[in-house]
């Protein structure tokens, strides 16, 4: 009887594929030099510059958090245009991609793969050419980048943000005081979270439907996400201790465990957990397959 | 649900369905597809002797096998009862406290021998008329005394040589002044050390004295004496002192300072000086016989800045200029003391027992020149304090004789020597005749309280052969006369030995812990939850069918043991009374039965580890809790971690809901989560702060955080929750459809009745604090006590009568003929045809579920009566919240998927909503008038048992509502009697057992906190937060344990056999 304690959280793409026919595939990082590169210089330039600008978000945790909510914008909507297909153009490159990612998926399962290389490189191959294709017209390419992009910042904060604030709330940030904390720590961690999502997935109603109940499969944009709620959970354990360091302060933890969460969802969203997903119960496969 | 006359198995199908088509989220259920079994027919409508009898044995098996059940739970109860009594035993050390006080008029000999020489002064000639007592919180022994390099290396620090006026003094008059390391005992907390300073006795966690909840002190101790003697005291500085003295100081010239803001240098100090300095002046020297003046500054920068700080050497500095002051200012008729109640380690913080906290300096000077030197090593102060010392408590009987009052009772300190040698050094018949009468007092003492507590000899054989010792050599040289100096000083000293013997029995007995106790009571806790890991949450555990082998070990293990405690004890084999030998092996004796029987027997083991993300919750809220409970600040924050998990359950839940396949399960899923998000959070601002949380809490459970009465407009919460409450509740039925039979009557009537009236009793109750009503005091006391009274008549008399008797919550309609329309409406029979009977059953797809939720409601009722109108308003959303929990867990598959999740998140439920109810982790918290609700005098066993229901109201709540988790919209599954002829078909059997699984789930949750809680406090004895924090937590834990367990076997499980022989009545087995 004795079962080996399976890990509840992820289970490998290719059993679990052919349950969802519609669901979007995991959108790997575009296959140019420019994206991979990218795609591992953002996270990092975030991580140094939040590390740099440390000292000043600890001292005034407000104005600090103020001025740097445009640059991050900024950073982010740069990083999703580079290194993220926009919503709409899946069409052209999803379909090529998905047997790639679910292969590096069910090789990643077999732990035969190397987290990062070949994984982004056998897409690559396929998505050059086709990117070449269709950057014969750069200026319509880039075109079709900007509305997405634009969508992304609206909605990150119309919807995003406010959302993200009440949760705060809910999960006990003060309700009478430190509005201005919260609503700025619910927008860096709603630019963290949404903008890549939105950016890829549009108003996609199945994706959304997907994302409440973390169903995506994991990758770059589904692993920050969630990478930026599960960093921003952790992120309030040190609150309560009585060290009396000043970096104590609420929302500083939050705000550092979503960028670490962030980071580190992203990487392990994009490799190892490739195509994953969060599973909630031992017996929901078969379940499904049943019903 | 079933045409009962011919009843066909295939085609009435879909009927069964139409009735139950309100609950669509049954469609979902993976049981409810292998259901197509012939349904049993109403027991009513039944008929055949055979189908009688074989109900019956059904009904037999499942109250035999309910039975078993609760003698299990009853045996998990006892192993708590034994384990927590075993570690509470070696932790919670008692020290009696005896009221007797020592008067002037007689002498502790006990013969009249010495009585008759009259001295200036009580039992000893007085030095003194008047003293000025100087405290300097924290000042530590090396700041004191000059820097002396120990090392080549060392270097002087900040708070080195700031303070030289007390080295000096002592140093350059010996006869004006000495200075001396000072001992403190732990813990090295300001207002146990001045309960030391005064009474001269030793701390321990409860001094088991009459007055238990407050803080003053009602020993005999130094203050109550000087005050009887009709002294006029005066105290200045830290309002310590008041908690501990009441109205004993003179209103006039007495100026308290609050003591708790650490981050204030100055306030209290300027006050002190400010006000002591005037006394000083000749024209107000009769003002006042004794001053106390307590200085902060030094413990203040201590703790803000560490002693290696320019703001500590300024403070030095500081105190250094006031004692030169004193001195120059001071009479000849004045005695001062300038001591440190205890030091501060190296960080500038104090509670525990390192070196640096507990040395402490003594300094005593007066210009009289009556102190001295016993010998020329003792000339210099120490310039290490543990070269030679002097414990706090010898203060006592040294400032008692110096001022000419009787020495304490309790006391058992020593007389310093120097303050009664005399200048030369030789004065020993001073120092013998002071060491005789502590000497004897102390023995009065020993003496009386072996007798108060009964025999015990541990403090008396040994000391009493010196006491003995002692006093024949005095008999030999008052027979002499004239004696040498070398003979009094070796009666001295043999006296002296005597002291010092007795503290350190009494040191033994009250200030070490007895850890081979503790772990004992640790070990028996950890098996029982290693037990009951294994019984409640293994996969295909026959929980029911082991009850009867496990039972018969358990007991077979238990009588063993007692005999085997017993024999070993009389044996004297172990150092145990006969009781307590026997009780620790039986809990052993039963636990290795228990173990043969789980592990070994059974044969069905399987490694209890969770088997999903939910499984994992809890455990990951369980764990973390637990360990979290090491730590100070977690546990002073408890309150606010709940509420994350809770939010964190909360938003899970609604992301799984997400993924329903159905959009009923969808929708309702996601809306219950949400709600119990909200709810959760809205209960949190119902907050009574702790001091600890200070100052990052407001308190809003009264009308302000310094008083402890509800606020006027919190009067309408009692009236909201009669409105809104039954309503809520009264939805949760209709859900189902089960808003019938009792349920109409019972939540729409009783109990909206029963809140009405208990917010008519809080009127009442604000009424006669306002005084808002023309009516005297007596008569709203009587009316409130009867309303309130009617109010547990109603829930739990009346209550109990309908839960037992009632019928299920369902409407049955037998309609004839063709489609006629259904009585009710609100679900139409599909067309049926023609001359056929057609019974259609409302409220058929929870009907376990309401049927015991009434149980839920009258406890509800029970407990909101006894909570403040604000915790009325707390239990009111616990309520709604169990409801929106159960509904999440319907809609997400986890009622009959044995998850534990749904107790645990009731135990967090419960353990919010008691933060939520206006209580702390602090004995301080415990609402005792709540007692006195229903009361107009305390009565036992009433009062306690509502202490506890407004205490532990939440946790008894969630306990109540446990077998809902596995009832709540469970689907009805009657015996297949095709396959009767296999014993396992009775699935009221399967049901019993997923009730116990979800029971001892909760009580795992309860068990793994108390374990945890109990492990740490003993693992951190010696913390300084242990007093004020991991002492009551543990306290708490214990308590809930056995009210949680209690409720649990007595009210819950039990309440099961009612609801399921009503369904059985009905539905048959």
């Amino acid at each position: 009887m004795a079962s080996p304690p399976p890990s509840p959280l992820t289970s490998p793409l290719a059993t679990s594929a052919p349950d969802l026919p519609k669901s979007a595939p995991p959108v790997p990082i575009l296959p140019s030099q420019l994206a991979r590169i990218y795609s591992f210089l953002h996270p990092a330039a975030l991580l140094s510059v939040y590390a740099a600008r440390f000292p000043a978000l600890v001292a005034d945790p407000v104005s600090e958090m103020a001025q740097q909510l445009p640059i991050l914008a900024v950073a982010h909507v740069v990083y999703a245009m580079i290194c993220l297909p926009p919503a709409g153009s899946d069409v052209s490159l999803s379909a090529p991609t998905s047997p790639a990612a679910t292969a590096s998926g069910s090789a990643t399962a077999t732990g035969t793969a190397t987290p990062t290389g070949n994984v982004i490189l056998r897409p690559g191959k396929v998505g050059r050419r086709r990117t070449r294709d269709s950057a014969a017209g750069g200026a319509s390419a880039w075109g079709a980048k900007v509305a997405p992009a634009l969508l992304s910042l609206t909605l990150t904060t119309l919807l995003a943000t406010p959302t993200l604030a009440i949760l705060l709330i809910l999960f006990g940030a003060p309700f009478t005081t430190h509005h201005v904390q919260t609503l700025l720590c619910a927008a860096h961690m709603a630019i963290l979270s949404s903008t890549g999502l939105i950016y890829v997935h549009g108003v996609d109603g199945p994706v959304w439907k997907e994302v409440w109940g973390c169903k995506r499969p994991g990758d770059a944009v589904w692993g920050g996400a969630l990478g930026t709620a599960v960093g921003a959970w952790l992120g309030a354990v040190p609150i309560p201790l009585d060290w009396d360091r000043p970096w104590q302060a609420y929302p500083i933890t939050l705000l550092t465990g979503a960028y670490l969460g962030f980071v580190g969802g992203t990487m392990l969203g994009r490799s190892v957990l490739f195509g994953k997903r969060v599973r909630f119960d031992e017996g929901e496969e078969s379940r499904n397959k049943v019903d | 649900m079933v045409p009962a006359i011919n009843a066909g198995s295939g085609p009435e199908r879909p009927n069964l369905h139409g009735s139950r088509n309100t609950v669509p989220t049954m469609s979902s259920r993976p049981s409810e597809r292998n259901e197509h079994r012939k349904p049993q027919v109403p027991k009513s409508l039944a008929g055949g002797n055979a189908q009688d009898q074989y109900i019956k044995g059904l009904e037999r098996e499942f109250k035999f096998k309910h039975l078993g059940v609760l003698g299990v739970l009853g045996w998990i109860l006892f192993l708590h009862i034994v384990g927590i009594f075993f570690f509470t035993k070696g932790f919670l050390l008692t020290r009696m406290v005896l009221e007797n006080k020592s008067s002037c008029e007689v002498l502790p000999f006990g013969d009249a021998s010495s009585v008759g020489k009259k001295v200036d002064g009580c039992w000893h000639q007085k030095s003194f008329d008047k003293a000025i007592v100087i405290i300097i919180d924290a000042l530590r022994y090396d700041f004191a005394v000059p820097f002396a390099p120990t090392a080549e290396t060392d270097a002087a620090q900040l708070f080195h040589d700031n303070l030289p006026v007390l080295y000096e003094t002592a140093v350059n008059s010996p006869e004006n002044a000495f200075l001396l390391p000072f001992i403190a005992d732990p813990p090295t907390t300001t207002l146990q050390r001045l309960k030391g300073l005064t009474t001269g006795t030793l701390p321990t966690f409860i001094d088991a004295g009459s007055n238990f909840a407050g803080t003053a002190i009602d020993e005999d101790n130094l203050v109550a004496q000087l005050r009887a003697s009709g002294k006029n005291l005066v105290q200045l500085g830290d309002d310590t002192w008041h908690a501990l003295f009441p109205d004993y100081f003179d209103p006039e010239l007495t100026r308290p300072f609050d003591s708790f803001n650490v981050w204030d240098l100055h306030t209290v100090d300027n006050g002190v000086t400010g006000n002591l300095f005037p006394l000083l002046h000749p024209e107000n020297s009769t003002k006042w016989d004794v001053i106390f003046g307590h200085y902060l500054g030094v413990d203040h920068a201590g703790h803000r800045y560490g002693p290696n700080h320019q703001a500590m050497a300024a403070k030095l500095k500081e105190m250094d200029r006031i004692i030169r002051d004193l001195i120059a200012r001071l009479d000849d008729k004045t005695l001062l003391v300038v001591m440190g109640d205890h030091g501060m380690d190296s960080k500038g913080d104090h509670g525990g027992e390192s070196h640096d906290e507990v040395e402490a300096a003594l300094w005593m000077y007066s210009k009289k020149g009556i102190f001295g030197r016993t010998s020329p090593e003792t000339a210099m102060p120490p310039m290490l304090a543990r070269d030679r010392f002097v414990p706090q408590i010898d203060l006592v009987p040294t400032l008692s004789l110096l001022l000419g009052m009787p020495i304490p009772f309790n006391n058992l300190g020593s007389p310093i020597e120097e303050a009664f040698i005399g200048p030369n050094g030789n004065d020993w018949k001073n120092l013998m005749t002071v060491n005789r009468l502590t000497a004897a007092q102390i023995k009065r003492y020993q003496h009386e309280y072996a007798a108060t507590r009964g025999a015990d000899d541990d403090l008396e054989s040994e000391s009493m052969e010196l006491w003995q010792a002692a006093e024949c050599s005095w008999q030999k040289l008052s027979k002499i006369g004239r004696s040498s100096q070398a003979n009094l000083r070796s009666v001295s000293e043999s006296y002296k030995e005597y002291q010092r013997h007795t503290l350190q029995v009494c040191r033994g007995l009250w200030a070490k812990f007895d850890v081979p106790s503790m772990l004992q009571g640790v070990a028996v806790l950890f098996a029982g939850i290693v037990l009951l890991v294994f019984y409640a949450r293994s996969a295909n555990m026959g929980r029911a069918d082991l009850t009867s082998p496990l039972l018969t070990l358990v007991g077979a293990g238990s009588a063993v043991g007692v005999a085997v405690g017993a024999s070993l004890s009389l044996a004297g084999m172990v150092e145990m009374g006969v009781a307590a030998a026997s009780t620790l092996m039986a809990a052993v004796g039963s636990i290795i039965g228990a173990s043969w029987s789980i592990f070994v027997t059974s044969g069905i083991l399987s490694v209890p580890l969770p088997r999903s993300l939910w499984g994992w919750l809890a455990v990951i809220f369980t764990v973390t809790q637990s360990i979290g409970f090491a730590s100070n600040s977690y546990t002073i924050w408890e309150d606010e971690i709940l509420l994350f998990f809770l939010s964190t359950f909360g938003v899970l839940a609604g992301v799984s809901s997400m993924r329903q396949k159905s959009t009923a399960d969808r929708v309702l899923g996601v809306y219950h989560s949400i709600l119990f998000v909200i709810l959760g959070r809205l209960a949190s601002f119902s907050r009574l702060c702790r001091e600890e949380q200070m100052p990052f809490c407001r308190s809003t459970y009264y009308a302000s955080a310094t008083s402890s009465t509800s606020a006027p407009w919190q009067i309408a919460i009692p009236f909201l929750v009669a409105l809104i409450l039954p309503t809520v509740v009264r939805s949760f039925y209709a859900g189902s459809k089960s808003y019938e039979g009792a349920a109409t009557l019972w939540i729409g009537m009783g109990f909206r009745l029963g809140l009405f009236i208990t917010s008519v009793f809080w009127v009442l109750e604000g009424a006669d604090d306002g005084e808002w009503l023309p009516l005297r005091k007596e008569t709203l006391k009587s009316v409130r006590v009867f309303l309130a009274q009617l109010v547990l008549a109603l829930a739990f008399a009346a209550g109990t009568t309908a839960f037992i008797y009632s019928k299920p919550c369902i409407s049955i309609n037998v309609s004839q003929g063709n489609a006629e329309p259904e009585g009710k409406g609100k679900s139409s029979a599909p067309a049926q045809p023609a001359g056929r009977t057609t019974v259609t059953i409302l409220g058929f797809g929870n009907v376990h579920g309401t049927r015991y939720f009434l149980l839920v409601v009258n406890f509800c009722l029970g407990i909101i009566l006894m909570q403040k109108p604000m915790g009325q308003g707390a239990i009111g959303l616990l309520l709604w919240q169990i409801l929106s929990l159960l509904e999440i867990l319907d809609t997400n598959a986890l009622v009959l998927g044995n998850s534990a999740i749904g107790p645990v998140v009731l135990g967090l439920l419960g353990s919010f909503y008691y933060f939520k109810t206006g209580h702390q982790a602090t004995l301080s918290s415990i609402q005792w008038e709540t007692a006195f609700i229903p009361l107009s005098s305390v009565q036992y066993p009433w009062s306690p048992i509502f202490v506890i229901l407004n205490s532990f109201g939440a946790q008894i709540l969630t306990a109540i509502a446990v077998p809902l988790t596995v009832l709540w919209k469970r689907p009805l599954q009657l015996n297949d009697q095709s396959s009767s002829t296999s014993k396992s078909g009775n699935p009221s059997i399967k049901l019993l057992t997923d009730v116990v699984q979800a029971a001892c789930t909760y009580i795992l949750y309860f068990a793994t906190i108390n374990l945890a809680t109990t492990m740490w406090a003993g693992h951190l004895r010696r913390h300084l937060m242990l007093f004020r924090i991991f002492s009551p937590r543990f306290m708490m834990g214990a308590t809930v344990l056995g009210v949680v367990d209690v409720v649990l076997i007595v009210f819950s499980v039990a309440g099961v056999r009612w609801s399921t022989l009503s369904v059985g009545d009905i539905f048959g087995w």
